[in-house]
Parts: structure tokens; sequence; C-alpha cells
């Protein structure tokens, strides 16, 4: 067992983790105050060409292995969750299935513009009445001739307002339940079309996050993107376990960003007498905060392996993305503690992360949906 | 134009770093990261090649850890990297630093040679100008601008509120001071190509310097610096408040 | 053993409800928008008579029981914590002391408009590197023929921009730490005295937190509040007081809280049924109901004691420290519970979610108080008596 990182991975680190503390986290705090997408960032950032992490070199990408993608979402998500959000769309799942089943004409339209930062991207899965429940999808694709109509409308949907093309879930029969489901590719411009109301949200302040109107939108068939009609969740579970891991890389970026706050608070604050850090229960905090993190990494970097080498990994990624998050979400609270009441001040970072930790308790699956279908499957095994 | 950079691998300035129990060792927390001045250095020698075309060549004397400062350079536009591993020379001093360089220049043709003006661990900037000595090559310091025109260059360096500006023929070697220029952020590309390149190594004997050369200087010992003093807040009215700022320094602090 | 509201209580708890219900919770979200005190809203409630709960008839006050006041400060919190900061520090902190040790005239002009909410109290005692370690403050008092001179920096002062009097603590004798306290009642209008920049919080959004600066600020000899020396007392005999009222924001937050998350569970469906029918959901009601009780339950208990004069310090903090961590617990869990809703501006669980910060720190953070909490009982634990 080796639980080292190579010396390329060790090298990407410190490289992206000096990138990021140059160009993100001086801007990390106007992102988050303005709200607004940060275009002179992305332009700054996506130059150096990191959307393509994932995508073959032949296109333009890195190659990047899972155990290196992770390295990359932990960093960016330190530096900034409201900018990370837009990133990691582009980088994984706003292209993955152009990427997947995309034509060329629509991959030169689509996939190579989002990987240079040319085009914004995202996914639409979300609606109103449907989160956990994909199921319970009510935007409907239906064939006409050579086209297919999508109707419906997406909620929570990240940069949605923004974006230049969408890969959108719609059920071709609702009473399928799962099994109607497909990806479909619509680009802005498309009448029907149009981005509705933006979300002033609590956290991951950065991203312009809202609803996607579909309104006999007309697309055509070469956007259906699936090999075969109604394979969208076998679809899904090819990137599902990145998506989970992903989220818990990102967890541990911010907890990493809000730890070392913590820190440095501790250090440097007196109160009777002395720094904090001298006291017990401070010093509790930081021996809990650092075990969790260290067996956050553990499990994140291990299932990120199992995906390299192709081994099973369903299970240990919803492991690695509930711990991680869990830990992220204690973290960020007892920072905020330590921080005492200059903790709530807008002026600190500490406020920031914690509202920043939240979306991952959704994002990748919540807490409750993860551990019913980790069961499920154990319990089975047994 | 054929250009070297002499970089070095040094204790990231965040570290904690504290004195052994000894005295006479350094505990440094093993955090590292490449020297800032030769950052600069870098930078500058890449910038030349985008103007005047050529080659950059990246060297450093360390241990296998300093790997990384060496692919980093490959990462931000290097086109070669060789590092001087030598573990005897873990304890060498500014001259054996500066001979042993010296010795794998002696193997390379180049018409620059840019360094940073010091190292920010020890901070003696005494390499650069020994290494000079024993190539015999002309050396300008703390430089804030560099440009090369028809086989010679044109710099400015910053003194004491002066600029100089120094015409010299090449080769010449360089230290680059703060304000040269804004260091790149490496591309992906270029990430990419160094975390795949190999990096060749060279030891001291390969250089032909003897195995048993004895270091010039010995540290004796560190010492902590000198802890600022508190300040004292002298009380009352400006009359009382003399009288006694006068008897601390007479009776207390004895320097008058 | 009766653990019921006496009849009295009860009536109390349902006219403040309603009265609150009809005044303050239509503006609870704008007032967390704005950030601006809600100079209205104050006066109206203060019209009713409540900001004299604690104080005598004879002032116009309601020489209201703790219990009583335990329950205002629950049903505030219910509505609005930025509000309930306000009006709890107006009923006790910002006016205790004027109470206590003001003479007539400062009465006459302070405490009889703050009982009406005519007037705005406040208190300054926490600084910039002083929060917990109050012995530490450094704001000098400094004694001269005309009463006193201030100096210092004062921080996280609750309405500190629009206060009309502060009562200020400042040291005499640094070296004395807690035993060099005395408090100061100082006007606003004061030379030398003025307001420095405000704090932009992400809670408790409505009680406005100020830095207040005292520069060569004379106040005269009247303005000290009872002695020299004796600050650190008078605070401690309040001071449980203090941590009962905050446990009772603690227990107002956490069911107002928790009542939006079981909504939510009711209503919003998932893979055909309703959320709440989930055992992982079902688990986390169960949690937060067993509880929040709990709290209620140390609450009431720690009011109902002092009120027979027999509480001691560790009660008070047991209540304090319990019912502000179920607060922060219930909030976490109620945001998971309204999914991605939790993050959305225009639903309140978010607002419930920040607020719940503020409650760790007033009265004690709950480290401080767990040590306070564990002295007492290294001496003598109640379970070691028969």
């Amino acid at each position: 067992m080796n639980f080292a990182f190579t010396e390329e991975q060790e090298f990407f680190k410190k490289i992206i983790t000096d990138t990021v503390d140059k160009m993100v986290v001086p801007r990390a705090r106007e992102i988050d105050e303005k709200d607004e997408f940060p275009w002179e960032l992305w332009k700054d950032f996506t130059k150096l060409g990191y959307l393509g992490l994932r995508y073959p070199e032949e296109i333009g990408g890195m190659n990047a292995d899972p155990v290196t993608a992770m390295i990359f979402y932990e960093q960016i998500a330190r530096g900034s969750v409201g900018f990370a959000q837009s990133v990691i769309m582009n980088i994984l799942m706003g292209t993955y299935f152009v990427y997947r089943f995309g034509s060329e004409a629509i991959k030169e339209r689509c996939l190579y513009p989002a990987m240079s930062g040319e085009k914004v991207t995202t996914m639409c899965f979300t609606e109103d009445q449907s989160g956990s429940d994909l199921a319970a999808t009510r935007t409907t694709a239906k064939k006409d001739g050579s086209e297919w109509v999508i109707n419906g409308t997406k909620m929570w949907i990240t940069n949605g307002p923004i974006a230049d093309f969408a890969t959108v879930l719609a059920t071709t029969d609702p009473s399928l339940g799962a099994k109607g489901l497909n990806f479909f590719l619509v680009e802005k411009g498309t009448p029907g079309f149009s981005p509705g109301q933006v979300l002033d949200k609590l956290g991951c302040r950065g991203t312009i996050t809202g609803e996607l109107v579909f309104d006999d939108v007309r697309i055509p068939e070469e956007n259906l993107l699936g090999a075969e009609l109604n394979k969208g969740i076998e679809y899904l579970g090819e990137i599902l376990d990145e998506v989970r891991v992903m989220t818990g890389a990102m967890a541990m970026g911010i907890a990493q960003a809000a730890y070392d706050e913590g820190l440095v608070y501790a250090r440097k604050r007196i109160a009777f007498g002395k720094p904090i850090g001298n006291y017990q229960l401070i010093r509790a905090k930081f021996a809990d905060m650092a075990t969790e993190m260290e067996a956050s990494r553990l499990l994140i970097y291990s299932a990120a392996w199992k995906m390299k080498e192709k081994l099973p990994s369903r299970i240990e990624a919803a492991m690695a993305k509930m711990f991680a998050t869990e830990t992220c979400c204690k973290v960020v609270d007892e920072v905020t503690r330590i921080w005492g009441a200059n903790a709530f001040a807008n002026e600190y970072n500490p406020q920031r992360h914690f509202r920043d930790a939240r979306f991952l308790l959704y994002g990748g699956g919540t807490h409750e949906i993860l551990k019913d279908f980790m069961g499920r499957l154990l319990i089975g095994k047994a | 134009m054929n250009m070297i950079v002499l970089i070095k691998q040094v204790p990231d300035p965040e570290t904690l770093v504290e004195i052994a129990a000894s005295g006479k060792d350094l505990n440094i927390e093993p955090k590292f990261a490449l020297n800032l001045f030769d950052e600069f250095a870098l930078e500058e020698a890449l910038r030349l090649k985008e103007k005047h075309g050529g080659t950059v060549k990246a060297i450093c004397l360390g241990g296998p850890k300093a790997i990384e400062v060496l692919r980093t350079a490959v990462a931000m536009g290097a086109d070669e990297a060789v590092l001087i591993e030598d573990e005897s020379f873990a304890a060498s001093d500014g001259y054996d630093t500066a001979m042993a360089l010296s010795q794998a220049l002696k193997k390379e043709t180049f018409d620059i040679i840019l360094c940073g003006r010091q190292a920010i661990d020890r901070d003696r900037g005494e390499v650069p100008q020994m290494v000079a000595q024993f190539l015999g090559l002309p050396h300008i310091g703390v430089i804030v601008k560099l440009d090369v025109a028809n086989g010679k260059a044109t710099a400015e360096s910053a003194l004491e509120g002066v600029v100089e500006v120094i015409d010299v023929g090449l080769p010449a070697i360089f230290t680059a001071q703060k304000g040269l220029n804004e260091p790149r952020v490496p591309l992906i590309t270029g990430v990419m190509k160094a975390m795949k390149v190999q990096i060749p190594r060279v030891t001291i004997e390969d250089l032909g310097i003897a195995k048993d050369m004895q270091p010039k200087t010995t540290v004796l010992r560190y010492l902590p610096p000198k802890k600022r003093p508190a300040v004292q807040f002298i009380e009352g009215e400006p009359a009382q408040a003399a009288a006694e700022i006068v008897r601390i320094l007479a009776d207390v602090e004895r320097v008058i | 053993m009766d653990f019921s509201l006496t009849e009295q209580q009860r009536f109390f708890k349902g006219q403040v409800s309603r009265a609150l219900g009809r005044i303050v919770a239509p503006f609870a979200d704008s007032i967390d928008k704005s950030d601006v005190f809600p100079g209205e809203l104050f006066r109206e409630l203060g019209a009713l008579g409540y900001y004299g709960i604690r104080y005598p008839s004879d002032i116009g006050g309601m020489e209201a029981d703790c219990v009583s006041f335990t329950i205002l400060a629950e049903e505030l919190a219910r509505v609005s914590i930025g509000f309930a900061a306000i009006v709890t520090m107006q009923c006790l902190m910002g006016t205790d002391f004027i109470f206590r040790f003001g003479n007539d005239e400062q009465r006459r002009k302070y405490l009889i408009p703050a009982i009406k909410g005519d007037k705005i109290g406040t208190i300054a005692f926490t600084e910039p590197d002083c929060g917990s370690d109050l012995g530490g403050i450094k704001t000098r008092a400094v004694k001269n023929e005309r009463g006193y001179i201030l100096t210092g920096r004062k921080l996280w002062i609750t309405d500190g921009d629009v206060a009309d009097f502060v009562t200020v603590a400042a040291t005499t004798d640094p070296g004395k730490r807690l035993g060099g306290i005395g408090f100061f009642l100082v006007e606003k209008g004061t030379p030398g005295f003025s307001m420095g920049q405000k704090i932009e919080k992400m809670s408790a959004r409505g009680a406005a937190t100020i830095e207040l600066i005292f520069d060569d600020c004379q106040v005269p000899a009247t303005s000290l509040m009872g002695e020299e020396g004796k600050g650190a007392k008078y605070l401690n005999d309040i001071l449980s007081e203090i941590r009962i009222m905050i446990a009772g924001l603690g227990v107002g937050l956490a069911k107002s809280a928790f009542v939006a998350g079981l909504n939510y569970a009711r209503q919003r469906e998932a893979f055909g049924r309703p959320i709440g029918k989930f055992q992982l959901i079902e688990e986390k009601i169960a949690e937060m109901e067993v509880r929040i009780k709990a709290s209620e339950l140390l609450t009431y208990n720690a009011a109902w004691l002092k009120d027979k004069g027999k509480l001691t310090g560790k009660e008070a903090a047991m209540a304090k420290f319990y019912s502000t961590e179920t607060a922060c617990y219930v909030v976490d869990e109620v945001s998971r519970i309204h999914g991605a809703y939790g993050l959305a501006q225009e639903y309140p669980a978010q607002r419930y979610f920040r607020d719940g910060r503020f409650l760790l720190f007033g009265g004690g953070t709950s480290e401080i108080l767990k040590t306070l909490i564990a002295k007492y009982t290294m001496k003598r634990s109640d379970f070691e008596i028969n």
C-alpha cells in the first residue's frame, strides 16, 4: 500500500495550489460580495487550460486521472466556491455527455469552446418538485418528425441564465419513471429556451443560479445525447462516482480554507493572558478537525484511486462524499466558534466558508439518500 | 540566444523555522518553494527567448526534492533542466555552491546567465558574484530591466535612490531584483509537459570536483533574533513624564 | 412537581405571541435584509409596555417574574432574532444598571422613557481584543475634578448607532483586572464619544453592531454607576438572568425553525410520498423534538429556580449552553430537510441558520460555560446528594 501521491501528482498539487493562491484567493471575497459571474477571473483562469482537465490530449485536454482531478477540485474550491462551481460545470457535468455522445459538429460548437472557456455550460436536472427523485422529472421530450420538442421548467441550475448550452434531463414518458429519462443538448438562442428568475443564495455566490424555461423548444435529432433512447440514468452512472468524490474533494478545499483561518486566530487571539490556542477546549477542536480531515482525504483519494484502476467504487464514492461533507460542515462550524463574534463579521472569511459549505449537502446526493442507498447495497450484499 | 537560469529551492516563506537544541542546526518544516528572486530571473529568460529566439536551460544545485523547482521551470517554459545533486553538498557554503555551478556552466554554451539576487533562506547574495569570478564573466547585479540587441545587453540596476544604466558585452551574468517582471502562471500544457519530463541528474564527481572538498566557512551556532522590546508608556504631565524618562534612561537602562 | 405554566403565565404568553405576530412577524425578513434598526416597530412594542417587564410598576414596569421574562424572550426569538436582540437588551442589560444605580435625574431622563420605548439603551463591554476575558479590557476611566475621562474603543455594540444612553465598562485600575472595572453611564452627544464603523454581519441582522470610540470623553462623577471597581460584581448579579434569557432565545429560534422544517417535511414529496414519511427524516424530527423539549425544560427550570430564589450560576449556564447548542443543531437539520431551498433567500430556513450563530457568543461561549459548569460540579454535583 502506498499512501503517497506520485512525484508528478505532488508537483501538480504544488502548481495548482500556487496558481489558486495567486489568481483566485485574492478575489474570493469580492466574488461572494458582488454575487456576479466573475468574467475577468474566468478569462484569466481559463487561459491556463485547466477546463480540459478530464478530456484527452488529442482534443486539447490534460487526460488527468481521477486522483489528479481530485487534487484540482480540492484546490479550486479552497480558492473560491462561487468560482469553483462554474469551473467544474465546464470541466465535467456540463460537457461530459456532449463529449460522450455529441456529433463532431456539436463538439465543434460546444465542447471545444467550453474547454477553452469561450462558452459557459451547465447541466439541468433539478426541477421545482424533483431533486433527489429524478423519476419525478416533468420536463418532457416528444419526437416530432426529425426533431425533439422539449417542454418544462428547470430550477436551481448553476449558471443556467448565462449558459451558452446546456445538457437537459427530460423524459420521453413520465409513466416510465427513471427509465424514461434522456439527455438533450439545448443551445442558447434556440426559440422557446429562456432564462427564468435568478435565485438569491446563502452561499456559492458568484454563480448565477436560476430557472430555465423550455417552451416548445425544437432541437434536431442529433441533440439527443445518447447512443440509445431512455438510457439516461445508465449514462449518468458513468460519472456519478466522480461527481460524488469531486464533491468530497471540494468539501476538503473549503475545510482547509476554514481550518487555516482557525489556526491563525488560535495563535494570535489573546484571552486571559495567553493565545486561546493554549486552552484544552480549543486544542481539542483542532485535534478533531485534523483527524476527520485526514480521514476524509484518505476516503477521497482511495475512492479516486479505485476509479483510476477501474475497480468498483460506487459505495466508496458515496462514503467519501458523505464523510468529507459532514467533516467540512463540522470544521466550518468549529472555526466560526474559534473566531468568536468575529466569525460573523462579513469582513472576515469564516462566515463565507460557513455559508458556502451548505451546498455540499445536496450536490451529488443528500446524505439521507446516500445512506439509504448504501444501506440497501450493503445489506443486500450480506 | 542561449540562456541559463540558476535556480534554488528554498523553504517556503511561511514555514516554521526553529533553532535546534544543539544551537548548531535549524529545524525547518519541510515545505519548499522556488526562490522568489529566481522566479524573476526565469521569467526574464523566457521573455528574452520569446523576443529573440533561443533556448532556456535551468540548473539547480540541491537535494532530490529540488527536482520540483526544475519542473516548475519547465512548466513555465524552460526547454531543459538539470539537477546537480549530491548529499555531501548539503552542508556546503556559498563558495562550494559557486564552484559546483561554475563547473557545470563550463560545459555549456550560453549568452546570458540569469539568477536571483539572493536566496531568501540565507540572504547572502554571494553565489552569482563568485560564479562570475570563476568564469571570468562580467556581472550586473539587482537588475530591474534588461534589453538585448546586436550581441550586447543594456541593463538597469536599482540602487539606493538612483538607477544605473549599464551596457555590457555578452556573455554576462545578471542577478534579478524584484520589479524586473511579473512571473507568469504556468499553462496546463506546460504543467503536463513538466509532469512527464525526465530531468537528468549530475553528481559532484561528474563535474570533476573532489569529493572531500571542505567548506571554507563553518556555522558556529544559530541565535534567535533579539525580541523587539516592549513599548513602555510614560504617563502623566509632560514635566513629570520627562523627569521619569530621564530616570529610566539613567538609572534603569543606564544609557546616559 | 408541576411543569405547567401558571394561568397568568399562559395568558401572558398568548398575549405576547399575538402582539408579536401582528406587529413584528410581517417584517422579520425585511429587518434581516436591511440590517437597519426597526425604529417604528420598536416604539410600537414599547408603547405596549413590554420593556419594563422586569421593573416595578411605580416606574411603569410590569414586575413580571423570570419565567415571564423568559417567555417574552422565547416569543421574540420565534419571530426575529435581530429584533429579539434589541428588545432583550432594552429590557435587561441596557437598563438594569441605570435602574439599580442611577440617580433621580438619570432615571427620569432615560430609564422611564426607555421603559416606554422612547429612548434606547445599550451596554458597551466588548472590545476588539477582549470578549470572554472582561478583566482584560483596556478602556480607561481616569478620575478628575469634573468626574472621569474615558478613553478607549468598544466593538460589537448592539444598537450603538441609535442608543441614547450607554452603560460603558471601563477600568480605573487595569492591574486589578476584574476588580478594577466600573460602569459609566454615557449619554449620546457627549463630546469625545462617537460612533465608529458598523460591522456588517451575517447573523442577527437588524440589531446593528457598531464600534464606539471614547476619545478623552469627559463624563460627570454621577456617570459612575455604583462604585469604582464593582462593575464585574454588578454584572455578575444579572449574569444568570442574562443567560436564562439567551436560553429562552435559543428555545424560540429552535421552535420556529423546527416548525418550518416540520411543515416542509409534511408537504414536500419525493419518490411518491411526503419526505416526512422516510425514516431518516423521521429520525431528525424525533431528535429535534426531544432536544428542544429538553432545552425548554432546562431553561424554564432555571427561570423557576430564580423566581424561587434557589438559582446557582450552574443551572443558568447549563440552560444557556444546552439551549443554544440545540438551536444550532436544529437550524442545521432544518436547512438539510429543506434541500436546496435551505439556501434560498426567500425561505426563512437560511435566516434561522445564520441567526443561530449569534446565540453562541452572548452570555458566554459554550466553551467558557462548559468549564464553568465543570468547576461547579467538581466542587459538588447535585447528583451526589441523595
